[in-house]
């Protein structure tokens, strides 16, 4: 055991010493530099073949440095983490957070000048894949380091870096994001936590409640948003929101008792109070009156490695219920043999390895250089992920039938576990929201002088799309250039290939129509955004895996035929999908229940129960 | 109509049926029926008034034998203990069955149990309906013939009949089974009440639930209970909060003339609370009414806390700030709006209105009363301290008075006529 310490140590002492090698590996292979974002311009009917394809590789040097450092940590995880015992005492025990610590990773996207590993999003990636093997271990992590601490490194000044990310890092000191309210939920406006200047102004006295804060009671570094007065540049005072950097031992600073929670039972999860707490007017985070925008960038950034977590999470899954499928008998048939429990292995792979594809593709978008905006792609991850996870976890419990329901075996907890990735780093509802609108917004703007062309009613404007529309009506084949000669998709998935193109291009078609006909009123139209939100999800997740499984075939890797058949698969359920929802979209189509819905809910809505008189009631 | 008239006439004196025929020339409660006999099937009997039933009233009678109600009045004497209930009743046509063992002038005793049915409080009985059927004689007065299902058979037993089903339809009282048996035994399929008795069936079910704000069926003699409820009736909004503001004295205590000792129970829900307190105060409010409300047969008053419609020019324009959202746009910055072949709201004129803040019920209409209403809403509306509350009672309020109040001069409606136009005057200068 001491052996195995020292073994750790002893990695984690050589990534703090080599940060060279890291320095030269943060920045992976991509060839050009990005032009434009690729999932905004999906809303224009277009594919940005350069962003997505060839699909992103990590040099060899990085790849072994990679798994060199997953190993110890996948050994750890797979041999000493109990996962149960965590799960029932809903606690980490202090030696697995001081083994956590030791293996640095505390500070895994720390730079390495502040002691942290600096690993790039797409390691990043890859570590979250292990440590998605424990749900609790996973979000006390994401917790600290891809909320907690992200505030410090995307907008602190330099001495806040160095005075606040070594000891984050080490994991001497754990971050946690400080922002939900009980009256305040993605609602920044009513944000009650109040910062008043001191009268010597060199201390901000904070005062306010948090709830749903993860590592509440662990941490001793906190990132605060408090509403300050802001004096506007026309003279007029203003409640904005700040951040800071509040210390535990500020003074003040207490917190409730954990949260009783459905699932991730073991990560912490408290109210934190604060009362009185003075901080300095050093640790505003980022300018006074600029938390919001701090805020969003931590949020949006937080994302994209439930990707590749869940699906490291799942592929142990599939392993496990493959096992027990393959084992148990009925009628002197193994499970495995039954079509019905095939389909359910078929279900998970295709997840697994879409959510594996979309992950990785996002985070080496995200580690090109230059800031790319990748906050649709990683809210896209995010969405399909969490609902992968949810789908495919209830499938294997399923599998299992009753014996999965007990709590003898991990089925039951994975289910809690999973749950909340629905629910956290904004609700999936509203993730929706965000893809469909911002990528509206791109388009739109875009858009703007065409559609006030038609509205004004220019001639060769309108003649041009009616002929438009009139060739996609007569079924044109649509070529975006991914097949043919010098195409990037591999020949064998030209089907899928052309399937997207054909998705993509009416997608555009459909978008546009959409803002003639709804106009900045769209944002209303929550049922339509979610349709739009989720079609652009399956384009994206579409692409990722053609070009994942374009480039497997291409180099030949290990079982590619496998991967071509998932891809397919995927390609052909999701074309499908999208033609439904595209249809949807459409005016006065009649797959639209829209209306109907709206009706219904409304009249629940008003009278808040079920309406409907009981079936065995009678009139007289 | 003068045709079916004449027929039944025809036929009455073909029978010598000279009483059936006399009340049908006086047409006192047997002209009822006729508009019902020729258009047959296709239409339910005259609409008339809830109130009125097929029912002979007592008042009227000295066309009708008096001799026989006299006789069947003694049956519906009160007890010993002067009770009055189901129980006496069923024994009291029990009694009439013994007494009268062929029935002797069974349809003047239907009536009679009618119209004894409600002193009784067994109107909405429907195993007291079925016993009243089931004094009529079994099997006498069905057709036995084409003709006799074409012409009115029996009508003044037929008639006697659907008096019965009439006062089961007025009180709500679904028939059942034995109630269609019985009418099958009486009557025959091909008869009047059966007609009825399907009519009953068919439309019952269907206008039972046709108020989408059903009133309970027994409404609460308690005022203040009254009040809430009248309250809760009005409201649309579920999370609005019935508060009592002052109980009522009890009944006995020797001064509940005082205006002060009254109920008064309002309602107000959180959005109107907010809305009052985001209300200018330089705009002063109204207190309002006293507007009538139905519910059943009560009728209870209510007055409203409203403010006058804001102009135009002074209404807030509801702006997106800038930072609120922190997961998505709440608006998107494009130049153009929803087109308008895409609009789907119909071109309503409304009427727009002036805020309602809260909603009283209270024993009292006068100023002090409502005074003290006000001063109840202030503790859970600070705002309320500082808005000017201008109490605009109209007079005429068109409550019902009793008649011991009839020798007060009533106040002249056309000064509270004067009232309402000259606000509605200021309404509109002001709007």
């Amino acid at each position: 055991m001491s052996g195995c310490g020292l073994f750790w140590r002893s990695v984690a002492a050589r990534f703090c010493r080599a940060p060279a090698a890291f320095a030269v590996s943060r920045r992976p292979l991509l060839t050009s530099p990005p032009s434009r974002a690729f999932a905004k311009e999906l809303f224009l009917g277009k594919i940005q073949k350069k962003e997505a394809f060839p699909f992103p590789e990590v040099s060899r040097d990085e790849l072994n440095e990679i798994n060199q450092f997953v190993g110890p940590v996948e050994k750890f995880f797979t041999e000493e983490v109990d996962s149960r015992k965590i799960d029932q005492e809903g606690k980490i025990p202090d030696e697995t957070l001081e083994k956590l610590k030791s293996l640095g990773l505390f500070g895994m996207q720390v730079p390495e000048e502040y002691g942290g590993l600096g690993l790039s999003n797409t390691m990043y990636a890859r570590l979250g894949e292990v440590i998605g093997l424990d749900a609790s271990i996973a979000v006390t992590l994401a917790a600290h380091q891809a909320i907690g601490l992200k505030g410090i490194i995307l907008a602190g000044s330099k001495e806040q870096k160095a005075r606040y990310l070594p000891r984050l890092a080490s994991g001497e000191h754990v971050a946690a994001f400080c922002l939900t309210e009980p009256a305040s939920g993605s609602d920044a406006a009513s944000i009650r936590t109040r910062a008043t200047l001191s009268a010597d102004k060199r201390h901000y006295v904070l005062n306010g409640s948090k709830v749903w804060i993860t590592n509440g009671g662990l941490a001793s570094v906190f990132t605060v948003f408090a509403k300050t007065e802001v004096v506007d540049s026309d003279g007029s005072v203003k409640d904005k929101i700040t951040a800071f950097i509040v210390e535990r031992d500020f003074g003040g600073v207490t917190n409730g008792k954990p949260e009783d929670k459905m699932g991730i039972r073991g990560s912490n999860t408290c109210e934190v109070h604060f009362e009185n707490t003075r901080v300095p007017v050093e640790n505003v985070l980022g300018e006074v009156g600029g938390g919001f925008k701090v805020a969003m960038n931590i949020l949006n950034s937080g994302r994209f490695s439930m990707g590749s977590t869940v699906a490291g999470m799942l592929k142990k899954l599939i392993g496990m219920t493959a096992e027990y499928a393959c084992t148990r008998k009925q009628f002197n048939r193994s499970l495995s043999e039954f079509g019905l429990i095939q389909e359910k292995f078929a279900l998970m792979a295709q997840k697994a390895y879409v959510m594996e594809s979309m992950a990785y593709l996002t985070a080496a978008m995200l580690d090109a250089p230059g800031f790319p905006d990748c906050s649709i792609e990683t809210a896209m991850v995010k969405v399909f992920s969490s609902e992968g996870a949810w789908t495919c976890v209830s499938e294997a419990l399923q599998v299992l039938g009753g014996s999965g329901y007990v709590r003898d075996h991990p089925y039951e907890r994975f289910v809690r576990d999973s749950r909340i990735l629905l629910i956290f780093e904004g609700t999936n509802e509203i993730l929706r929201m965000y893809i469909a609108l911002t990528g509206l917004q791109h388009a739109g703007r875009i858009l703007t002088a065409r559609v006030k062309e038609l509205k004004r009613g220019n001639v060769t404007t309108i003649m041009e799309t009616v002929g438009q529309r009139l060739r996609d009506s007569l079924g044109r084949t649509v070529d975006l250039g991914l097949t043919g000669k010098l195409g990037v998709v591999h020949p064998s998935l030209a089907d899928g290939a052309h399937k997207l193109e054909e998705n993509v291009y009416y997608f555009g078609r459909s978008v546009e129509s959409l803002l003639l006909r709804f106009g900045k009123t769209i944002v209303e139209e929550q049922l339509v955004l979610k349709r739009v939100a989720n079609v652009l999800i399956n384009l994206y997740a579409m692409t990722a895996v053609l070009s994942r499984a374009s480039r497997s075939i291409r180099l030949g890797l290990r079982d590619h035929d496998h991967e071509v058949l998932l891809a397919n698969m995927f390609c052909s359920e999701a074309y499908h999908q999208n033609l439904f929802t595209l249809s949807q979209l459409d005016k006065h189509s009649p797959e639209n229940l829209d209306e109907l819905v709206k009706k219904v809910s409304q009249q629940i809505l008003e009278k808040r129960a079920y309406i409907c008189t009981h079936p065995l009631d009678r009139a007289s | 109509m003068s045709w079916a008239q004449a027929i039944l006439v025809a036929r009455g004196l073909s029978r010598g049926w000279g009483g059936v025929c006399s009340t049908a020339l006086t047409g006192a409660p047997f002209s009822q029926v006729p508009p019902q006999a020729p258009r047959g099937l296709h239409c339910s009997a005259a609409a008339h008034n809830p109130d009125s039933s097929l029912v002979p009233r007592p008042p009227e009678p000295p066309r009708r034998p008096v001799k026989a109600l006299a006789v069947h009045e003694e049956l519906f004497r009160p007890a010993l203990d002067g009770a009055r209930d189901k129980a006496n009743f069923v024994q009291a046509v029990q009694n009439f069955a013994e007494y009268n063992v062929h029935k002797r002038g069974h349809v003047d005793f239907i009536y009679l149990a009618l119209r004894k049915m409600r002193q009784y409080g067994v109107e909405r009985d429907l195993s007291v309906y079925n016993l009243l059927l089931d004094v009529f004689p079994k099997e006498v007065f069905r057709p036995r013939n084409i003709f006799h299902s074409i012409f009115l058979h029996y009508p003044r037993q037929q008639e006697c009949g659907i008096a019965v089903l009439e006062q089961m339809e007025n009180h709500g009282v679904m028939p059942n089974k034995e109630t269609e048996f019985l009418l099958l035994q009486i009557f025959g399929r091909k008869s009047y009440p059966m007609l009825k008795l399907v009519r009953m069936k068919l439309w019952f079910t269907r206008f039972k639930n046709i108020n989408p704000f059903p009133v309970p069926r027994d409404l609460p003699q308690d005022p203040v209970d009254l009040a809430s409820l009248a309250l809760r009736h009005m409201e649309p909004d579920l999370s609005a909060r019935v508060t009592t503001y002052q109980m009522p004295l009890p009944k006995d205590s020797p001064d509940t003339m005082d205006p002060a000792e009254t109920h008064i129970v309002g309602i107000q829900s959180p959005e109107q609370q907010s809305a009052l307190a985001r209300h200018d105060p330089a705009r002063p409010i109204f207190v309002e009414g006293p507007f009538s409300l139905w519910l059943r047969d009560k009728c209870v008053y209510y007055h409203i806390l409203r403010a006058d419609l804001l102009p135009p020019e002074k209404r807030e324009v509801e702006e997106i700030p800038e930072e609120w959202n922190l997961y998505y746009p709440m608006q998107l910055d494009l130049a153009y709006g929803r087109s308008s072949w895409d609009d789907y709201e119909f071109n309503i004129d409304e009427v727009e209105e002036g805020p309602v803040f809260a909603i009283c019920v209270a024993g009292a209409h006068d100023q002090a009363t409502l005074a003290k209403w006000i001063q109840g809403l202030q503790e859970t509306n600070p705002a309320l301290a500082r808005i000017p509350v201008v109490f605009r009672l109209s007079g005429s309020s068109g409550e019902l008075l009793a008649s011991s109040d009839l020798e007060e001069p009533p106040p002249p409606p056309p000064e509270g006529q004067e009232e309402e136009d000259t606000q509605q005057r200021q309404q509109q200068g002001q709007s």
